[in-house]
């Protein structure tokens, strides 16, 4: 299963991926419409600057296995596919209680502007590649199974320390 | 035109040339669709990129022909303005001679706008014609001529991917050129060893293994510093300085003064880290050099440029793949307003203005029985040439004097003292209010040319949508133009335009529209219809006439203006990742400006604390040439004593100096002093 995962050496804070999240989810996917559209369409990444480190760090749902949203949801708004294992958000059922919001332990379940529901990452039903990966102009933000990407970052890391081993390393 | 959905398209901000596809419904722009395909961007885009169709379907576009009355803007027809354009160029022409008149190109218009645009200025009699590359990139071409023999990017941008050491100086691509950050850090993936050197702890800086926070308006002295360890210390790469260099001695002879403590004291670098970024980038296999403005706007723009060379040059790293030198330019066809031309020292193709030889192969081309021979003004000397009344009439096609060059005030000024002014642009920007008559023009998704990149890549572009009300592009508007002034122009579309610039440009000698439209369009040189184009140059020789480089020694000089009583701060200015240079376009961008409302200056919190400065608070900036208001933003990204204000937002350059290079007659928009008040 491919997830979003996040590279956060690499986001240098250009925040392409919010205006793409947020051009996806609107009802036109039309940009130019979808900043005058009502409800506002709504981001569901957010680039998060710590000024202490010199970083920017792209934050998105996990998707968590047995999702503390999912299970704190009174109305079973949120809910996680039994296959996929993504989390998505049924605004119909929503109440707006926020609880969900309450126990998430990345604060990536915003609110809909106009009306008192959540909003957050649904993977992109409609897409191969999600909007804010296909965005990412350094590859900070990569859809990937983890089994892979830690693959990825083995052969970086053995890179480097063969590297090391030989003296190269600066 | 030829349908097609979605239809490719060329991102008409940065130099990049990143490519996307552009969904239509009923004849509208809808959506983008990211390209995955393309080489420069592998399907990516920033957010200036993202947010184009924000610019394309914006209500502000310019949809009427419109002429300035007592009363205000009254919309005309095409005819009578085309005819009263050509009746102010005439009547200044025949009244004060061609010398009074002016033409400003536009690097965001294309080979066949700009090449058209400089021909009707050149036939009229004058060479005072230019675009907005005196403004971004003139020390590039001077810098650069004089070393290599040409004024241009030496590799392309995905090179960097295998380069071994990036040095960047000058240049903080990962907000201003973001897909570039895509390939540096394949680089670092690899193991390579980045150094950037900037004044701001930018983005940029993020990625370093080493930063080189510098004073100011220091890098030849930081560069020759550079050098002076890579002598001493025998990490010149001798056989490429015997066998394609010239002047190694001179360098060498200059580069004694520089020793690391004095270049530290100068610089304000740790001369432990000079010398670390000298071994790291001598030593490696392949080494590039990026830069942008930060090397390029000071007064001593060409010596930094000139510096960068040497270095490259004496370190034989240049000519192969994964080295080089990467001036990243600003604008979608700023390497390509140059290559047709549009500057007022040269012809296109880069012939000098001056030479017998260049002028006579152009006048042949042409048809024509005499070019002017003496070179004309720049575009910051038009300016000043319009204040003291010599200029008379002004013709502008897109670009945004008052933004963008130093000294609005000035320039404010001299655009009042005009006798006429035609502005040709999508939107009404502030240089247009000043103007007596107002084009409509087509963007670029509305029409069909020839684009090159930084990388010297020269794309095609083709329609997709219809222009908005009467807007019409820019290559059909100085067609009728160029016909109501008595040229005969036998062309009919870009296409045939491309056929006389491949006549023209010997390094375009074989690209024709059909070979740009498949494949990514080809990357000059590309002289014959057989070549396949030339993604590095200088692998054998150097553009010289005997093909050798020249090292060319440089000094350190201080900058025009620097900090004192009067003026304590030094100011600085530059771009930041959600606008886009003089902003008439990415102002224009709800999404963008919800990020980034307005203008802000970065102060050094310490700086804050002693003038009671909190975040947030506004502030009134003055500098011997006026004043401007700005929100506080309390950061350690600037040094004490330094100010950053992004140029994207009217007020910057109300503030800066109109100091220029020597040489490219660049303005020095990177230092000014300045001083702070809460306002």
């Amino acid at each position: 299963m491919k997830e979003v995962m996040v590279r956060p050496e690499r986001c240098m804070g250009c925040r392409s991926c919010e205006i793409a999240c947020a051009v996806e989810h609107s009802e036109s996917k039309d940009l130019f419409a979808a900043v005058m559209e009502k409800p506002t369409p709504q981001k569901r990444i957010y680039v998060e600057y710590v000024p202490e480190y010199n970083a920017a760090i792209p934050m998105t749902c996990r998707h968590c296995e047995e999702a503390p949203c999912t299970t704190v949801c009174p109305t079973k708004a949120l809910k996680q596919d039994e296959i996929t294992r993504v989390v998505t958000h049924n605004s119909d059922l929503c109440i707006g209680c926020w609880t969900c919001s309450m126990v998430c332990n990345y604060g990536v379940i915003g609110r809909q502007k106009e009306a008192r529901v959540a909003v957050k990452c649904n993977l992109c039903p409609n897409r191969d590649i999600p909007a804010c990966v296909e965005a990412c102009p350094t590859n900070a933000l990569v859809f990937i199974e983890v089994k892979k990407l830690a693959g990825v970052k083995r052969t970086e890391a053995a890179l480097k320390l063969a590297r090391g081993m030989q003296g190269k390393a600066l | 035109m030829e349908e097609k959905n979605p239809q490719p398209t060329i991102c008409p901000y940065c130099s990049l040339g990143c490519g996307f596809y552009l969904k239509l419904e009923a004849g509208k722009a809808a959506g983008i669709r990211y390209m995955p395909e393309h080489p420069v961007n592998e399907g990516s885009l920033c957010p200036k990129g993202n947010t184009v169709l924000e610019v394309l379907n914006h209500p502000d576009r310019l949809k009427y022909p419109l002429k300035k009355t007592e009363t205000g803007w009254e919309r005309i027809e095409w005819e009578e303005a085309l005819d009263l354009a050509a009746a102010k160029l005439k009547g200044s022409l025949e009244e004060y001679g061609p010398d009074s008149l002016a033409f400003l190109g536009s690097a965001k218009c294309s080979n066949e706008e700009n090449y058209i645009f400089q021909k009707i200025a050149r036939l009229l009699g004058t060479n005072n014609v230019d675009n907005c590359a005196r403004l971004c990139h003139a020390s590039t071409l001077t810098g650069l001529g004089k070393t290599l023999g040409t004024g241009a990017m030496t590799n392309p941008i995905s090179d960097l991917a295998c380069s071994e050491c990036i040095f960047v100086i000058g240049s903080n691509f990962a907000e201003n050129h973001p897909a570039v950050s895509r390939r540096v850090l394949e680089a670092k993936e690899k193991g390579a060893f980045v150094i950037v050197a900037d004044p701001r702890m930018t983005p940029t800086s993020w990625l370093a293994d080493l930063s080189l926070r510098l004073v100011p308006g220091t890098d030849v002295a930081l560069l020759n510093g550079m050098m002076h360890v890579i002598v001493s210390e025998g990490l010149v790469d001798r056989e490429f300085a015997r066998e394609r260099t010239k002047g190694f001695a001179e360098l060498e002879n200059v580069l004694q003064r520089y020793d690391p403590e004095t270049v530290s004291r100068i610089t304000g670098i740790p001369s432990a880290e000079i010398i670390k970024a000298a071994r790291a980038y001598a030593r490696a296999g392949t080494a590039a050099i990026v830069y942008s403005m930060g090397i390029t706007q000071h007064i001593s723009g060409t010596d930094n440029v000139t510096a960068c060379a040497d270095l490259a040059l004496i370190c034989g790293h240049i000519g192969k793949k994964g080295a080089g030198i990467l001036p990243l330019r600003g604008q979608n066809n700023v390497q390509g307003a140059c290559d047709m031309g549009a500057l007022s020292e040269f012809f296109p193709g880069y012939g000098k203005v001056g030479d017998p030889e260049a002028a006579g192969r152009m006048q042949a081309l042409w048809g024509a029985k005499k070019l002017p021979e003496s070179p004309g003004l720049t575009a910051t000397e038009i300016v000043g040439a319009a204040g003291k009344g010599k200029i008379k009439t002004l013709y502008v096609m897109g670009e945004d004097l008052v933004n963008s060059h130093p000294d609005s005030s000035r320039v404010k000024q001299a655009l009042e003292n005009l006798d006429f002014l035609v502005v040709q642009d999508i939107f009404m920007n502030d240089t247009a209010e000043y103007a007596d008559l107002v084009l409509p023009a087509a963007s670029f998704a509305e029409k069909e040319g020839s684009f090159t990149s930084t990388e010297r890549r020269v794309q095609w572009l083709e329609p997709a949508l219809m222009p908005p009300g009467e807007a019409r592009a820019d290559l059909e508007i100085l067609f009728r133009l160029a016909e109501k002034l008595g040229l005969d122009f036998p062309y009919r579309d870009a296409g045939e335009v491309l056929e006389e610039i491949s006549a023209a440009v010997p390094a375009y000698g074989g690209i024709a529209k059909e070979r740009l439209k498949k494949d990514f369009g080809l990357i000059w040189p590309c002289p014959d219809a057989g070549h396949t184009g030339t993604p590095v140059l200088h692998t054998d020789s150097f553009m010289t006439p005997d093909g050798l480089a020249r090292l060319v020694p440089v000094e350190h000089r201080s900058p025009a203006e620097t900090p004192g009583p009067d003026y304590p701060f030094l100011l600085t200015t530059g771009r930041t990742v959600l606008h886009y240079n003089a902003g008439s376009m990415s102002r224009r961008c709800k999404s963008l400006l919800k990020r980034e409302a307005e203008l802000y200056v970065e102060i050094h919190p310490a700086d804050a604390r002693t003038m009671e400065i909190r975040e947030g608070n506004k502030l009134v900036l003055e500098s011997r040439r006026g004043s401007t208001k700005a929100t506080a933003r309390l950061t350690e990204r600037v040094s004490p004593g330094v100010l950053f204000l992004p140029f994207h937002f009217p007020g910057t350059n109300v503030l800066t100096a109109d100091a220029l290079d020597r040489e490219a007659k660049i303005p020095e928009f990177k230092v000014s002093a300045c001083r702070i008040r809460r306002g």
